[in-house]
């Protein structure tokens, strides 16, 4: 696999608000910030903060109400070829083999079935499903079916990798696990990624810069820089500088949070 | 319980057990009705339905019936299938729509859409329009809320998915929305089928000039119950063959989606 420079993605004042039934609720206000190309960003924020709308807007998935993002300098207009989506629910096909799950990307984009299946055999050879190909996602646990997602994303050869939470519904074991392989193989690729997690470690131990975002309606509250070099070995999160790194995050995340929970609690 | 160890033999097939369940039945009734238990006018012997059946195979107007109830089955499925699916659709698509309409549908499911042939007799007059009308109907209407009960249904995720790949319309239909829905649809289907036969057979049976199902009301009417049973049997066996295509067509589906 040759390691093509990843993209680089510019939030021009993006804000999106959702208009309901008389209601209008504002889910990021005003977020400027770019991502350089092949670098991994980290984005925290309480729950219920908008990690997962600004993620979508990225992906072409929803239109901003305000301001652009800019993809290699190119408008956001729609889902792009060269960015692919991992998202905290199952996103597996249930009717599809793994392979052909693996497959389906580029299947939709056409790939002449030979080739399509020759790549997606590399992609669950690298996530480490070999021998599942035929087995269907209910046979699988919840991390492997994560696998079979994070494979089909790859197989595109993505040079943007969007990651909504991609660990969130699993165990504690098999999300650090999955973040060691998750570094391992985005090191092979080049491709720049957009990480949204709840997880301050998490978010700490695989990025270059994290993104602390705010309490409803989002903003970028801070941007952290993980001064941690590469290759990273899960064992960096015993250094003391991660500590410190972790530590502010949740400082930051601390004063959020609360303003979340305190907005939850209040009466209508 | 025991517990199975290795080695051991497999618990017989199930299907073996249903055939010989099949097999002991026709037995007994063979039995009991050469001992002259049943009113042989309620239930004759297995083997002279047979019998009587092979008579009807030798005959013309055999053919002739099944055929006309087979024409009429078709055509009535056909437009439960051709209106049912693109309601259920449009209902999907548009969910006020669907909740407007919806309660109109299953108020027509629970209404005995049987009363209105002779209204329809008199309009169209006795031919396979009002049999086609009613049974397509009834086909119609489990077709059309099932098709929109298994889009509903599909997790949001699924399409977000399908979006997000760069999926074009048609390939989101094509690719995700069809198998998605397929297990809940499918028996929208074969409950529309089973709707088209009641309603077909049932009207040829009140009143037509041909059919398996009016045939079977004569026999009935003039003492022939062998005869009777004979077609009541094949509109059975027919049932049953198209129940186990739905079955073939559902994993079809599926698998030719990718």
């Amino acid at each position: 696999m040759t390691a093509r420079p990843g993209s680089t993605v510019v939030l021009d004042h993006v804000g999106v608000t959702f208009a309901g039934a008389g209601t209008h609720t504002e889910a990021v206000a005003d977020v400027t910030q770019s991502v350089p190309a092949g670098c991994f960003v980290s984005v925290i924020g309480p729950s219920g903060c908008g990690k997962s709308t600004l993620l979508d807007v990225v992906g072409g998935l929803l239109r901003p109400s305000r301001g652009r993002v800019l993809v290699d300098g190119t408008e956001v207009t729609g889902p792009r070829r060269d960015t692919a989506m991992v998202f905290q629910e199952d996103s597996t096909l249930h009717w599809r083999t793994v392979l052909e799950n693996v497959a389906f990307g580029l299947e939709v984009a056409r790939v002449p079935k030979a080739r399509r299946y020759e790549r997606a055999q590399h992609f669950v050879d690298l996530v480490g499903l070999r021998g599942f190909e035929r087995h269907r996602p209910r046979q699988l646990s919840g991390g492997m079916k994560q696998r079979v997602a994070i494979a089909r994303a790859l197989a595109l050869e993505p040079r943007l990798l969007l990651m909504d939470e991609p660990f969130g519904a699993l165990d504690q074991q098999t999300r650090m696990l999955l973040a060691g392989e998750l570094l391992r193989i985005w090191q092979g690729t080049g491709a720049s990624v957009l990480f949204v997690t709840h997880d301050i470690h998490e978010a700490a131990y695989l990025a270059d810069q994290v993104w602390v975002l705010s309490h409803r309606p989002a903003v970028v509250k801070e941007v952290v820089n993980v001064d941690l070099g590469r290759p990273r070995p899960t064992e960096v999160m015993l250094e003391p500088r991660f500590h410190e790194l972790t530590d502010h995050l949740w400082q930051l995340l601390r004063v959020e949070a609360q303003k979340a929970l305190a907005g939850e609690a209040r009466p209508g | 319980m025991r517990m199975a160890r290795p080695g051991e033999p497999r618990p017989v097939h199930a299907r073996l057990v249903r055939w010989l369940l099949f097999a002991a039945t026709l037995a007994v009734l063979e039995v009991c009705a050469r001992a002259g238990m049943f009113d042989p006018l309620a239930l004759p012997a297995p083997a002279q339905i047979l019998s009587a059946l092979l008579r009807l195979a030798r005959g013309e107007e055999f053919y002739t019936d099944l055929g006309r109830t087979m024409v009429t089955v078709v055509a009535a499925f056909g437009i439960g299938v051709v209106g049912g699916l693109p309601v259920g659709v449009v209902f999907w698509k548009l969910p006020l729509l669907g909740d407007v309409f919806e309660p109109y549908l299953v108020t027509m499911y629970a209404l005995p859409t049987l009363v209105f042939y002779p209204i329809l007799l008199a309009v169209m007059g006795l031919g396979p329009a009002p049999i086609i009308t009613i049974a397509s109907v009834m086909a119609l209407i489990p077709i059309a809320l099932n098709t929109m009960v298994a889009l509903r249904s599909i997790p949001p995720m699924l399409p977000k998915l399908g979006r997000s790949v760069g999926c074009s319309t048609a390939q989101l239909y094509r690719k995700v929305l069809v198998p998605a829905a397929t297990p809940l649809a499918v028996p929208g289907l074969r409950l529309g089928f089973a709707y088209a036969v009641i309603g077909t057979v049932a009207m040829e049976f009140i009143l037509a000039v041909s059919g398996l199902g009016f045939r079977a009301g004569y026999h009935y009417r003039y003492f022939d119950v062998p005869e009777m049973y004979a077609e009541v049997l094949v509109i059975g066996v027919l049932a049953v063959l198209f129940n186990a295509l739905f079955g073939v067509l559902e994993r079809r589906i599926r698998r030719d989606m990718l």
